[in-house]
């Protein structure tokens, strides 16, 4: 038993002693939550922070690869909260007006070089959403941009589970013709989507009544029939059960009352509103209701529903204490947050830390994941960027992207992968051409001798 | 009535059985016996009684009653299965790939005839196999297929089928076989309309399976005090999918996919089969414990070198190495058929021969083709070797079956010979439309001036020479792309000399369009001599 | 108390005009003279005047530099810690073209069909659109809007953002025609070719596309000919007459096109009607520099903030175009190619510079470039004597995002910084 005891204890020690340790020294950190520290470094120690302080007070373990960073900023992975990235097949499953049995998580692939090029613009983390078509979507997944390896490590194991909800007019399909021959879908109103919600949430108090009648059945030795097994109902039980968080696609100031109002009387909690754009008009409202928001800064006037987007949105619900975060909801978008969060420092007067938060901490919060990402601590994830200059600014770019301590994105050796890729792909096409021409001549020998 | 008595006919001409309608007595004699249960034998020799094996060897008595087929140097093997085909039901629509806009055409195309199968559809009672369609297989060799549709999630349970001759349900082997699966979304607004869609959707039936299986258990126990349940032909016929006694066949290609499916068949406790699996390349060690139908359509490069060249690596890759599939599959001892998948008859051996050159050994290409999708339907005992009792499906070919330019000789399926209608061989690599002599007319202000090219396309590369009117010479900067030709010649004449540049467009054997000069731009038509 | 009633007054204005802008002029039509002073200076077609004035009077620039006199009737702002700037030059976008995307009533970038060499975009400009405020405040005080769609989508024309009629808003109509260079796909092949029939009708589709844009231009040499030939006893075509300054080398084919294939074919296609031609888009121009620069074609890039076409493709494939274009000596502009956000103009730009391009190349890129290319340096893109003084004043750097617009001056006249976008922010602001 003893010695049981210790070989596991030597092997866990000699895991340790294997683990990558990678120091960055000498830059810029802004660590998010405990400010910045000029001439910092940032030890990593496999997947995680080790430590994070001025240089003076770091000492860099032996063995350790040590990033000389004069000069250059270091912050954490930036977090998207809204992006459809790295799905295979349709992002919609449009059919119902209620998709809440579907997911994400079983649709993921890894081979979507827009995440690689996410990477490439500091980001590390998304929430992957299903699509706005319907009023209950399907099940979102929160990931990281693992690019190169298979899709089973993306996820974030013991994440919240997420679901999408959409208002307005993309489940009204208001922008939208269906196919000929298919009549025009419930709902076609802000009434309606509602009324979809709400009933949504009173058939799942019926089906969590009738299991609950059959299993009081069979602890009394009561002959029972289990009742259907129901995916989109277990779904609509466990956002009542507080088990799945709810991310709500939303635009104008009444339907994002409406939702509050229907969370709030059906007693589930709306985790954060998506797109937001009128969260400006009713952020008492949201700030009282605890609800986060992710929003975009520059979008408006795409519809009639995004014409009184501003871009001061996120300072006035910022102010009002709502906890806040910009997105992209696209893949071109999620490569550069850093400088969508410089906006906010332009549109309404955010603080440069306050500008930092939104695409780092606060999304982090608002997914559940802020014990293990969204800022420069020790013990969280080493999701660790390296940019040439402070990122708020315009000109800086990003050198050296960290997850889990480990390297996903680095210019240097983009450059020098470029060059093999073309290679290869030079190769391989040569080689093809030769069969081919093989595969004619042997074609046109045959029917000579035929 | 007028298709139905078509069909007969045709049936008398192409497919006449040789010894009338009662299978013979036959001896296989002098050719290279394959049985592919042992070693081959030389000179071996295959009798067959009453539509079966009766006995193989190198020294046995030819019977009396014995009609002797002579292989005269040729090769003996039992039929060869192709166990994955949508033959007798109309081919599915075409679907946009990813990052590929749906074209016109592809909307405009009709959707296949509709048939809506569900798990209780049992192919074996719908499929329309003509006699026709039945020849492509039996041409190459092929005796036995399994199909079922592929058009929707659910496909219904697929059938093991001899080719041989009278109706389907005289022919079947095994029905049903497996029920088949593909990850098929639904057109727009009709749940499943997305692929995470399908998988909830696959979810959701096989809790119902459980769920009516569990609920008729309990009802039967003692009906008393208890609701009837509702009675569901889907999923009683999904029963024995959930007990494991009917595997299922996943459609399913990449890598992803397969996970997918294998993800599925876990969480439920399934047997299931793979097919498809083009990336098997990628993840043989985790198929070890699953059958796989590898199909040897494989990928084809686009036609144009513009085309190939903006394609990702990924893709290139990826159609380079599919071919190697069987190899690394046999290499890691996984049990694998090679199966014509969506391709079409006329194309299983060419995709099976690539995957030889892709360093699969011929007698694996063989064992594949014959015992093993035998025993993964689990009719090894029928099929799939020469052996003593089995299913008399013999093939004879003039070389080794796989060889490039081998010819099935004689096709006996349940010991019955088939004749086969002399059919020419479709032509594979068409000479390129725009390859030949041209006579060409440009009108210019001055009048007609009458050129002859003779054009040789390789390629998209467009060589050849001009006479006429204008001089001759060889012409220049020539390309063609299916459709559009280009090329210059040097005029050398007087007021009109300099480059003449032709832009035109090829239909069947005619041209049209324009040639630009110093002197402006001109129309031209032409036409290809004969 | 004020703020109250002015927020009063400004939900009044939103209520009654939805679409149309409502902000109110400072001093409409008023152009007296100002005087920037102890400002930096940045004429961009001269080195950066620290501490210096600029005089501007009655719309055009008067004097700039460090000794310049300051007339006794000039409005003197104090530049101190401010810079100044001429303003900014959008290269293509669609400001004045459309107001709500989703809306088909309010959006007029589009015309139907595939020839529309007469569709112009002066005519169509809506002077009151809510996008143009947004745009300015930002720093960008004329922009190239231009029509879409087609095959030949129309004439561009060069406006400044600020003006009670189209007619007093344009610098330059027709500043150029506008031509999606056919493609044969929309996007470059991701995946294994589709069915062999669907793409023998792509490649027909994409031939009689080709034939149809020669077709026209071939029609409009002919009626350039016949017209000038028989001047007066002439039938006219409106489409083959909008073609004619452009057969003539007189106005410049804008032609869009980004895969190298398609810039190639464009090239061929400049060739044989001996064009005055522009290129725009060129997501592929790499490989295609020399060719460029033997025949002098300008470039106008953008937009740069967008993923780049093909899986392959570097990451920053679209970010560093600009640097290869200035080595080589190239003439390029960079547009934003938006509509609600083509304020985001000096961010295309200023990420060009994070890729190798030299930052005052890229403040050119968007000011006195873009003028140059348009044939309009004469009169704006620059801060010099004589040209329209359209001015900006800043905190900073306009290719950085936290840097603040302080004033905006077109064609003389100080223009309110105020939006639709401020006025919801101030609204909302004082809600109780």
């Amino acid at each position: 038993m003893k010695k049981i005891a210790a070989l596991t204890l030597l092997i866990a020690v000699s895991a340790i002693a294997q683990e990558h340790v990678t120091v960055i020294r000498n830059a810029t950190v802004l660590t998010i939550t405990n400010g910045r520290i000029e001439h910092g470094s940032v030890v990593m120690r496999g997947s995680k922070i080790a430590a994070v302080g001025p240089d003076s007070s770091i000492s860099v373990p032996a063995g350790a690869a040590v990033i000389d960073a004069a000069g250059k900023f270091v912050m954490p992975g930036i977090i998207d909260s809204h992006s459809h990235t790295a799905v295979e097949g349709a992002v919609n499953e449009g059919s119902l007006a209620n998709t809440g049995m579907v997911r994400i998580a079983d649709v993921m692939t890894a081979e979507e070089i827009a995440a690689y090029r996410q990477l490439a613009g500091g980001t590390t983390t998304a929430l992957i959403l299903h699509g706005s078509a319907n009023s209950i979507g399907g099940q979102s997944q929160i990931a990281k941009w693992k690019w190169g390896k298979p899709v089973s490590e993306w996820p974030i194991k013991d994440a919240p589970r997420t679901i999408k909800f959409a208002l307005g007019e993309n489940p009204k399909s208001a922008n939208f013709r269906p196919p000929e021959g298919v009549p025009r879908q419930y709902p076609a109103t802000r009434m309606g989507v509602e009324e979809v919600i709400r009933t949504s949430f009173t058939d799942a108090r019926d089906y969590l009544a009738k299991w609950d009648e059959y299993e009081a059945k069979q602890k009394r030795g009561e002959p029972a029939i289990p009742p259907r097994r129901d995916l989109l109902m277990e779904t609509m039980a466990d956002i009542l059960r507080g088990r799945i968080d709810v991310h709500s696609h939303c635009y104008r100031s009444d339907e994002i009352l409406m939702l509050l109002n229907v969370a709030h009387d059906m007693g589930f909690h709306i985790k954060t509103l998506q797109h937001v754009l009128e969260g400006y008009k009713v952020a008492k409202e949201i700030a009282a209701a605890g609800t986060g928001a992710g929003t975009f800064i520059d979008w408006w006037g795409f519809k009639a529903e995004a014409y009184d987007a501003i871009p001061y949105n996120i300072a006035l619900m910022t102010r009002s204490g709502v906890l806040t975060s910009v997105n992209s909801d696209s893949a071109e978008l999620a490569r550069r947050l850093n400088q969508d969060a410089a906006k906010a420092m332009k549109y309404g007067g955010l603080t440069a830390d306050e500008a930092l938060k939104l695409c780092t901490i606060n999304p982090a919060k608002e997914l559940g994941i802020d014990t293990r990402v969204g800022s420069i601590e020790v013990g969280k994830d080493a999701d660790v960027v390296i940019w040439t200059g402070d990122p708020l600014s315009t000109y800086s770019r990003v050198e050296t992207t960290f997850i889990e301590g480990e390297i996903y994105f680095d210019r240097s050796r983009d450059l020098e992968q470029r060059q093999q890729l073309a290679r290869e792909k030079a190769d391989r096409l040569k080689k093809e051409a030769e069969e081919t021409a093989r595969e004619k001549k042997d074609t046109k020998g045959r029917k000579k001798n035929g | 009535m007028k298709h139905g008595s078509l069909a007969a006919l045709v049936c008398l001409v192409l497919s006449v059985p040789a010894n009338g309608d009662a299978p013979g007595v036959y001896a296989i004699t002098n050719g290279v016996v394959h049985p592919v249960s042992g070693p081959e034998i030389s000179g071996g020799v295959v009798v067959i009684r009453v539509g079966l094996i009766e006995s193989v060897g190198a020294g046995v008595a030819i019977p009396a009653d014995a009609t002797t087929i002579d292989a005269k140097g040729g090769h003996v093997y039992p039929g060869l299965v192709d166990a994955q085909t949508s033959a007798g039901f109309a081919s599915p629509a075409p679907r946009p790939r990813r990052g590929e806009a749906t074209t016109t055409t592809t909307e405009r195309r009709e959707s296949a005839p509709a048939i809506n199968p569900t798990p209780a559809f049992i192919a074996l009672e719908s499929l329309k196999l003509s006699d026709d369609d039945a020849d492509d297989w039996r041409r190459i060799g092929v005796t036995t297929i399994v199909t079922a549709p592929t058009t929707d999630i659910f496909n219904g349970q697929s059938v093991v089928l001899n080719l041989g001759s009278g109706e389907p349900a005289g022919n079947a082997i095994r029905s049903p076989a497996a029920m088949q699966i593909s990850f098929n979304p639904r057109r727009r607004s009709t749940f499943p309309d997305s692929l995470m869609g399908v998988i909830a959707y696959l979810r959701q039936t096989f809790l119902d399976a459980q769920q009516h299986s569990a609920a008729l258990a309990v009802y039967q126990r003692n009906p008393a005090g208890l609701t009837r349940p509702e009675s569901s032909r889907s999923l009683d016929a999904l029963a024995p999918v959930m007990r494991r006694d009917l595997p299922i066949v996943f459609l399913a290609d990449s890598e992803e996919m397969i996970r997918r499916a294998q993800a599925i068949a876990r969480e439920f406790n399934l047997r299931y089969i793979i097919s498809g699996a083009r990336q098997g390349y990628r993840m043989a060690g985790d198929l070890r414990d699953v059958p796989v139908l590898v199909s040897v359509k494989w990928p084809a490069p686009p036609a144009t070198k513009e085309d190939r060249e903006e394609q990702p690596l990924r893709v290139i890759r990826d159609r380079q190495l599919a071919p190697t599939t069987p190899s690394v599959l046999a290499k890691s001892g996984v049990s694998f058929a090679l199966v014509s998948g969506a391709g079409k008859a006329g194309d299983y051996f060419r995709g099976i021969r690539k995957a030889i050159d892709n360093g699969l050994s011929a007698d694996e290409a063989l064992r594949a083709t014959t015992l093993v999708p035998a025993r993964i339907f689990g009719v090894d005992r029928q099929l799939g070797t020469l052996e003593r009792g089995k299913i008399a499906n013999v093939i004879i070919s003039d070389k080794p079956i796989f060889a490039k330019d081998a010819k099935v000789m004689r096709v006996l399926v349940d010991g019955r010979e088939v004749r086969l209608a002399e059919k020419e061989e479709a032509e594979t690599a068409a000479a390129s439309p725009a390859e030949g002599t041209w006579n060409l007319t440009v009108r210019m202000p001055s009048g007609s001036v009458s050129i002859v090219v003779t054009l040789h396309v390789e390629n998209g590369r467009v060589t050849g020479n001009f006479s006429g009117d204008r001089g001759s010479g060889d012409i220049r900067d020539g390309t063609f792309d299916d459709s559009t030709l280009e090329f210059t010649i040097s005029v050398k004449s007087d007021a009109e000399a300099g480059d003449w540049t032709f832009h035109g467009t090829v239909r069947d054997s005619n041209i049209t369009g324009n040639v630009t000069t110093n002197l402006g731009t001109f129309e031209f038509s032409g036409s290809k001599s004969r | 108390m004020a703020k109250r009633v002015l927020s009063c007054f400004v939900a009044a204005l939103l209520s009654m005009t939805l679409y149309a802008q409502s902000v109110i002029p400072n001093n409409p039509g008023v152009k007296p003279t100002f005087a920037i002073r102890n400002a930096t200076i940045y004429p961009v077609t001269a080195a950066p005047i620290p501490n210096g004035t600029i005089v501007f009077s009655r719309g055009v620039i008067t004097a700039v530099g460090t000794n310049v006199a300051v007339p006794s009737d000039a409005i003197v702002i104090d530049g101190s810690g401010l810079s100044v700037y001429p303003g900014l030059i959008d290269a293509g976008d669609k400001v004045g073209l459309t107001e709500i995307s989703s809306v088909a009533g309010t959006v007029d970038t589009t015309e139907v069909g595939d020839l529309n060499p007469n569709a112009r975009a002066e005519i169509a400009i809506n002077p009151h659109s809510n996008l143009i405020p947004v745009t300015r405040a930002n720093g960008i005080t004329a922009v190239l809007s231009v029509p879409e769609g087609g095959i030949i989508s129309g004439q561009s024309a060069l406006i400044q953002l600020a003006g009670w009629t189209p007619a007093e808003m344009v610098i330059k109509s027709n500043a150029g025609m506008h031509i999606r260079f056919p493609r044969l796909r929309s996007a470059p092949l991701a995946d294994q070719p589709q069915e062999e029939e669907a793409e023998k009708e792509l490649r027909k589709t994409y031939t009689k596309d080709l034939d149809k844009l020669r077709d026209l231009f071939r029609d409009a040499q002919a009626y350039a000919k016949a017209a000038a030939a028989h001047a007066h006893r002439f039938n006219r075509d409106t489409i083959l007459e909008a073609l004619v300054p452009v057969v003539e080398g007189r106005e410049p084919a804008m032609i869009e096109a980004n895969l190298a294939r398609d810039i190639r074919a464009a090239l061929e296609f400049i060739d044989e009607f001996k064009l005055k031609a522009i290129l725009v888009g060129a997501q592929d121009v790499k490989p295609l520099v020399p060719e460029l620069k033997r025949r002098n074609i300008p470039v106008i890039l953008g937009p740069i903030l967008e993923l780049p076409p093909r899986e392959d493709d570097p990451y920053d494939l679209l970010f560093a175009n600009a640097a290869a274009l200035h080595e080589a000596g190239i003439k390029f502009a960079i547009r934003s190619n938006d509509d609600h956000n083509a304020r985001n103009l000096p961010y295309h730009a200023a990420f060009c510079a994070a890729f190798g391009l030299p930052k005052d190349e890229a403040l050119k890129a968007i000011t006195i470039y873009p003028a140059q290319i348009l044939g309009v340096d004469d009169r704006i893109g620059s801060l010099e004597t004589g040209k329209i003084a359209n001015i900006i004043v800043t905190d900073g750097d306009p290719l950085e995002i936290v840097t603040n617009v302080k004033r905006v001056f077109i064609g003389g006249e100080d223009i309110t910084l105020q939006t639709r976008h401020t006025q919801l922010y101030e609204k909302f602001k004082a809600r109780p």
